[in-house]
């Protein structure tokens, strides 16, 4: 006699508490959803979805950058935003391409994993995989071979913090930004000739693209030169996805331990990377880390979603037995 | 003269000429074979059943395993894998697998192969006599060729088909026994043409042998066994031979000294081996549906490789000619032969979806099922020792979907033994069945064999005490009215009877007493309880279907005349005298009797008078004469005398079935499965064994003759009418009695009513509405024509059941072949595909083993195909992000190891020890094997849920990575890493979630799986690797860098839940239904009960006089041809005949 009640109301509550849940929950995906997809946002400041970003390819009339999107070596621009309140750290700092296929196959393979890690007999005779970097036009041997040397990013940014009209710098800490093993075991110089790195090189050409020779490409430290220089070791880690990010530098040092403080900020970029005629963007990324990587709300959302799914599923199951289990019952008297 | 032969021969037919005693004309014309081609004549008398020689073995079995198409199509790959342009994935990537799979296999067939050779090699070597001019020497069978003459001594097996010379024997008889052939065991007579007999025993034989130059001209070797045309001609006169001079190879010499015989037809032009139908390879519905999905697949990728090219095209040509540094990659190539390339870039990159190693754990699998039948402790015999045995390792999963059971019966169903168990005299029953008592004390009878089963002391009591007239006269006419012949060995008498029943009474009537010394064409001599009786044999009434009765008349010692007379009850009972005493109590006798399932005779005497002798033996002679209907003559004639008879009492033997028959058919029956018996014995024999084993219920109504004629020729109703009765399954009495009906047809009827397609189509579809199906007097190729009938007709597995060289065929013809290791020789069990050592073994075959098989392979390949096709479909998702450019998800290493070590273990330990309910339990519910004939575990619709549930995996596998990894900068090869992480675990969760029955085999392959996966990814992207082969081992420090990496981790879990959640849904819905379900399979089960069978109808009586003899035996004894015209003395004198060892 009692069973029967007890079940309507124990439904019903559920079917209550269900709607109101769902709602809530509903609404809030909704909003989520809208923030991640939403990529539009004014070039004047820093876009807040997906992380903290700035464009700065360009594209627009009214960006800063317009006028080095167009080929032009050397060019450099400065974007301004602010923080209303401190940003917490420790902050990474990551530059952003989309629409750059370093998933390319022919793309992924054209590198000579001999040559990067030192070996010299490779040196003047890459593999053929490095096509068409392997020679230049003189026949000499290309090092480092392949596209994704070649291609490497060579944008540079310098970031300021407006104190009192002062622009004081903020450092990028460029050191340990490139995987242990890729820095000690799978990228090593060749072994210096007579004390001297460049002598190594002796023989071979820089990859058309680049500027300056490998051993030449932080002049600002002996040791972070040749394979072994951090940003090339962060541009030869294939990215999985056209649109990808990678990290330039962490925001660690001295008075910014704590952070980006609040205030206004220029980030001046040296513009050399092209990226307009194949409909590319660039963008730079500032993420707090915290113990689990940088701040992916795709994660915890799509957790929450299968969660409830479980639960919803659990309840059904539960009504479904119950339903046999009273019919049964039935049966049986 | 030769040329008049030879035209007159090529008119009739008759071109096969044999020339006695000519090596020479013969040899030239042997035949020889190279490779597949033929040439020559006369074949030679080797038996080759292998398949292989050493030449050929190789070209053979590759060709055999590339007409799979997944190995063909795993070639294609490796070859294109040669090709760098098109080059996803390293050669060997494919390349090992595809080796291991053709070694692996090719071994197998090999080793299977030498087994054959052994036993052919076996067969080749027996001993025979072949006549030179030396006289005759000893020689193995192969070395006998056509127009040798051939000496074959008694109990040998006929090498060749002979004709007979001559023998030893009166009139140039012998006897052969055909088991080998059509099954039966009685004796068949064959004889000499009367011009060798007379010239060739006029003297010392082999002199008279040696100058023998004979001219067979016949018809072209065939497999007619019951024909046989030709002439001889010799000394200028032509003499018509037909199959009764003829000696059969395989046929068995017996109560004959010796024989002489010309060789005819030699090895495979013999009868015997042109009845056996050629080795097939089988292969189970499981496989050639497993073909197609195979080439399904392959459509599948070829699309999608193909529309993935077009993607490719599109994207050079929009988004990739404008990307500088894809440009430069590209150079000169444009945009569509770039998507030309990829597409088989895109083949290889897919083909890991094509289960390579499924065909090779397939028959793993199999293996494993088949040592689990060997090691089956209750299959297990005891008594020859033998366990069950699978010959064959790929039919196991059809075990469980025979639909279709098709039996011998002698040998197979019943023991071929026939024992007198009980007997009825004066309305006395003495005897019993059920009650294992001690034997009976039998010393005082010096003529006791033993072997009598038969222990009630009352009648041994009343016979020593004489004072039961009936008692003693139903004796005496066990001991006279037969037609065996007895011959001495040891002092003591060994009977050879043409049929076993009557075999079985007269050794009764020895070991009682009455015992039956010796015959000559016109005097009986017995010994009554040791007093030598001579009588004379008057007339030999004989025995034919049709009558249905024999009757002896005989004078006794003391002058009278007597006719004894036995036969079947309903002949006998219509021919008895009025107030004839204990009719009634006979009646009771008879119902007992048949309810047991025993083969009743009746016995009756009538006393004849000298007039009424006189004036039938004018009447007899007189039919004997005449010319015309002298069979209906005679019929008339004997059935004058067969009348007022007194019945005198009932004798019941026992066909001993093999152990457990009844129970294993009935539980085949409420498995589904439609019995058929196949039989070259009587319709009678057929029937009355068919009742003993449950094959039929004593109130089935049996369709037969014209009946079953009119069935199946009248117009669709009757069909449909039963039709429509069957899908209202038992809803009535009265439609269940309807429904009980058991086919009964013989071979020629069979061969009539099975003419066109569409009548055979009717009549399986007739047979499927009725309990079972009878077929009597069907040869051995006739047999195996039933069972293509079946297999035409309907969709389901066919078995066939038998133990002897007849049953070949059928075991070759049907899906599945058992052999049983009966005594008839091991022909069928070299070629069967399962040996059972007893039939009732086959319940717990097909019902456990089977059963478990069917579903552990279905289990196992629904698995299979989701585990291979959900990692390889990742490519396709990862395609639309990397420009179409065939850039692989994973490392080239863990597409190889995937299927080999991380997924493979588990699912061959479901497949090896999955059950869903135990063995007893399977054998308890035998309606849970209807599951397998209907398929309903692995069916395409199961597939495409299979293939969808994987493409959702996939999907879910790629994009939830995807997703995390939008807003993190981990590279290629972590999320590499994270993907192959997530498939190893939605993997095994999946076989997880799969598996019902855990054993620490399947604990251990899971763990195993799982630490094999994160060993190998830290040792494949160790440091030591890359630095020795930096190509190779390109993800050094992946898997480090993400096994430390706590988002990876988060990743990985999510993806693997929200991947497995479907099959997970499914399972706890299933569980949930299924609780409710079994509930009431287990109410519903209680009254379904074997009691059933006691719930007899009405039974009709059945009787079965001599069912297994042929008629015209006694015209053999009463003229006297079979007999020696002496009368040997008691203590066995040694004949001339016996003399000649």
């Amino acid at each position: 006699m009692s069973k029967p009640l007890k079940k309507i109301s124990l439904t019903k509550l559920l079917h209550q508490n269900k709607n109101k849940w769902s709602f809530i929950k509903l609404r809030q995906f909704y909003q989520s959803l809208e923030k991640i997809l939403k990529e539009t946002c004014s070039y004047a400041e820093l876009c807040t979805n997906n992380g903290h970003w700035l464009d700065y390819t360009g594209t627009e009339m009214n960006s800063s950058c317009f006028s080095c999107s167009s080929v032009k070596p050397d060019c450099v621009c400065e974007l301004t935003f602010s923080f209303s309140q401190l940003f917490e750290g420790p902050v990474f700092f990551y530059y952003g391409l989309s629409n750059y296929y370093q998933n390319y196959r022919q793309y992924g393979v054209s590198k000579d994993a001999n040559q990067l890690s030192g070996d010299t007999t490779y040196f003047l005779s890459p593999q053929d995989t490095c096509s068409p970097y392997q020679y230049d036009s003189s026949g000499k041997p290309i090092v480092p071979c392949g596209s994704i040397a070649n291609s490497k990013f060579n944008d540079t940014f310098k970031l300021y913090l407006m104190v009192n009209g002062v622009k004081t710098l903020v450092p990028f800490d460029g050191k340990g930004i490139a995987w242990w093993t890729d820095y000690n075991v799978k990228y090593r110089n060749p072994a210096t000739v007579n004390g001297s790195l460049a002598k190594a090189f002796d023989g071979t050409v820089k990859p058309p693209n680049w500027p300056k020779p490998a051993y030449e490409l932080d002049p600002s430290d002996a040791a972070n030169n040749g394979f072994v220089n951090q940003d090339f070791l962060v541009w030869m880690r294939r990215a999985a996805l056209p649109n990808f990010r990678k990290l330039y530098g962490r925001i660690t040092g001295g008075d910014y331990s704590q952070g980006l403080p609040a205030g206004n900020y220029t980030l001046q970029i040296n513009y050399n990377y092209p990226v307009v005629n194949f409909k590319g963007t660039k963008k730079v990324i500032f993420s707090n880390v915290s113990w689990m990587g940088g701040k992916n709300e795709f994660l915890g959302l799509a957790y929450l979603v299968i969660g409830c799914l479980c639960v919803v599923m659990a309840i059904v199951m539960l009504i479904v037995y119950a339903k046999y289990k009273f019919s049964d019952d039935d049966d049986m008297q | 003269m030769a040329k008049r032969d030879t035209s007159c021969s090529e008119e009739t037919g008759m071109t096969w000429q044999v020339r006695a005693n000519c090596q020479h004309f013969h040899k030239p014309l042997g035949r020889k074979s190279f490779l597949c081609f033929r040439w020559g004549r006369y074949a030679d008398n080797l038996v080759r059943s292998y398949k292989y020689s050493p030449l050929t073995f190789l070209p053979l079995t590759l060709y055999e395993q590339f007409q799979r198409a997944a190995n063909f199509f795993f070639l294609l790959i490796v070859v294109m894998q040669c090709v760098p342009l098109i080059a996803t994935l390293p050669w060997y990537i494919t390349m090992l697998p595809l080796l291991t799979v053709l070694i692996m296999r090719g071994a197998k067939d090999l080793l299977t192969d030498l087994g054959r050779r052994r036993s052919d090699a076996k067969i080749n070597r027996r001993p025979c006599d072949i006549l030179t001019t030396q006289g005759f020497t000893a020689a193995q069978w192969k070395d006998v060729c056509v127009g040798d003459i051939l000496r074959i001594h008694k109990d040998q097996v006929i090498p060749a088909d002979l004709l007979l010379l001559c023998s030893t024997e009166p009139h140039s008889l012998c006897y052969v026994e055909t088991a080998d052939i059509d099954g039966e065991t009685n004796l068949k007579f064959r004889q000499a043409p009367a011009i060798t007999h007379d010239e060739l025993t006029s003297g010392p034989i082999e002199e008279l042998l040696l100058p023998f130059d004979g001219v067979v001209w016949c018809e072209e070797p065939n497999g007619r066994l019951y024909l046989f045309r030709g002439e001889l001609h010799w000394r200028g006169q032509s003499h018509l031979l037909d199959i009764e001079h003829m000696l059969l190879r395989g046929t068995v010499l017996r109560n004959t000294d010796t024989v002489y015989g010309l060789v005819i037809y030699t090895g495979s032009d013999s009868k015997i081996l042109r009845n056996c139908g050629s080795l097939k390879v089988k292969k189970t519905w499981m496989e050639r549906f497993l073909n197609k999905v195979v080439v399904t697949i392959v459509v599948c990728l070829l699309t999608v490789a193909l529309l993935l090219a077009v993607g490719c095209g599109l994207f050079e040509h929009w988004v990739g000619s404008k990307i500088e540094v894809l440009a430069a990659i590209r150079g000169s190539y444009s945009p569509a032969y770039r998507g030309f390339l990829n597409f088989w870039g895109y083949i290889i990159l897919l083909s890991p979806a094509m289960p390579i190693s499924l065909y090779i754990t397939f028959e793993l699998i199999h293996v494993v099922h088949c040592l689990q039948i060997g090691w089956d402790i209750k299959m297990y015999w005891e008594e020859n020792e033998k366990p069950a045995q699978a010959r064959t390792t790929s039919l196991n999963e059809e075990l469980g979907q025979v639909g279709h059971l098709l039996s011998d019966k002698t040998g197979t169903l019943t023991q071929n033994r026939l024992i007198f168990r009980q007997c009825c005299i004066a309305g006395h029953i003495y005897g019993d069945i059920t009650a294992k008592t001690k034997p009976l004390d039998l010393s005082w009878n010096r003529f006791s064999c033993g072997g009598l089963q038969f222990s009630d002391q009352r009648l041994v009591d009343r016979l020593l005490q004489r004072n039961c007239p009936e008692t003693l006269e139903f004796f005496t006419a066990l001991a006279l009215c037969h037609t065996v012949m007895s011959e001495w060995k040891d002092g003591l008498p060994r009977y050879q009877a043409a049929s076993p029943d009557e075999e079985a009474l007269v050794c009764a009537a020895r070991e009682l007493g009455w015992v039956f010394l010796s015959r000559t064409r016109d005097s009986l001599t017995v010994s009554e309880l040791g007093f030598t009786l001579h009588y004379h044999l008057l007339a030999v009434l004989d025995f034919s279907s049709k009558r249905r009765r024999m009757s002896v008349l005989v004078r006794t010692p003391d002058g009278g005349l007597k006719l004894y007379c036995k036969g079947a009850d309903v002949i006998i009972l219509e021919r008895l005298r009025k107030g004839s005493p204990h009719q009634e109590s006979t009646e009771q006798a008879l119902e007992a009797f048949a309810q047991s399932c025993l083969r009743t005779l009746c016995v009756a005497v009538r006393c004849v008078s000298e007039a009424q002798w006189m004036e039938w033996s004018h009447a007899l002679s007189q039919a004997a004469m005449a010319t015309t209907h002298r069979e209906t003559m005679l019929e008339e004639v004997y059935e004058q005398m067969e009348k007022e008879l007194t019945m005198l009492g009932v004798t019941a033997i026992e066909d001993r079935l093999q152990e457990g028959v009844p129970e294993t058919i009935s539980s085949l029956r409420q498995a589904g499965v439609k019995v058929w018996v196949l039989t070259g014995d009587k319709t009678e024999t057929a029937v009355n064994v068919g009742y003993a084993c449950k094959l039929m219920d004593p109130d089935t109504r049996l369709l037969q003759g014209e009946e079953l004629r009119q069935l199946l020729q009248s117009p669709t109703t009757e069909v449909s009418f039963h039709k429509d009765k069957e899908s209202l399954v038992w809803s009535t009495d009265k439609m269940s009695q309807k429904s009980k009906a058991a086919i009964v047809v013989d071979g020629f009827e069979l061969a009539e009513l099975t003419k066109t397609p569409e009548m055979g189509g009717r009549f399986v579809a007739l047979s499927n509405q009725c309990q079972s199906v009878l077929c009597c007097r069907v040869t051995p190729a006739q047999k195996a024509e039933v069972v293509e009938l079946v297999k035409k007709n309907s969709s389901s597995v066919t078995m066939a059941i038998g133990d002897g060289a007849n049953d070949v065929n059928m075991i070759k013809t049907a899906h599945i072949g058992v052999g049983l290791c009966g005594v008839e020789g091991g022909q069928a069990v070299q070629n069967a595909d399962f040996a059972l050592a007893q039939f009732s073994f086959l319940r717990r075959l097909l019902l456990v083993h089977g059963r478990w098989s069917y579903r552990r392979i279905c289990s196992f390949l629904r698995y299979f195909l989701y585990k291979t096709t959900c990692f390889a479909l990742v490519h396709i998702w990862y395609s639309l992000y990397n420009g179409f450019s065939a850039q692989p998800m994973y490392e080239s290493w863990f597409i190889a190891l995937y299927t080999v070590m991380y997924t493979s273990l588990p699912v061959q330990c479901l497949g090896i020890f999955e059950q869903d309910i135990s063995a007893e339990s399977s054998l308890n519910r035998p309606e849970l094997y209807r599951v397998g004939q209907k398929q309903e575990l692995f069916n395409p619709l199961i597939l495409c849920g299979t293939l969808l549930y994987s493409i959702y995996t996939s999907i879910i596998l790629f994009f939830i990575p995807v997703g995390v990894l939008q807003s993190l900068d981990l590279d290629y090869q972590t999320l590499a890493v994270t993907v192959e992480m997530s498939a190893v675990f939605s993997a095994t969760l999946e076989i997880i979630l799969q598996t019902r029955f855990w054993t620490k085999y399947n604990c251990a392959a899971v763990l195993f799986s799982l630490v094999v996966f994160f060993l190998s990814s830290v040792i494949l992207h160790s440091p030591r690797l890359f630095t020795s082969f930096p190509n190779d081992y390109i993800f050094f420090g992946a898997s480090l860098n993400a096994f430390a990496n706590p988002v990876v981790w988060l990743t990985a879990i999510l993806t693997t839940c929200t991947a497995v959640l479907p099959s997970f849904t499914v399972q706890a819905l299933s569980v949930v239904l299924a609780k409710n379900n079994k509930h009431k399979i287990h109410s519903s089960k209680e009254p379904v009960e074997l009691k059933s069978w006691f719930n007899r109808g009405v039974p009709h009586r059945r009787s079965s006089y001599a069912m297994s003899q042929g008629k015209g035996f006694g015209k053999l004894m009463t003229l006297g041809m079979g007999v020696r015209s002496t009368t040997p003395s008691l203590e066995g004198r040694v004949t001339p005949a016996t003399s000649l060892h």
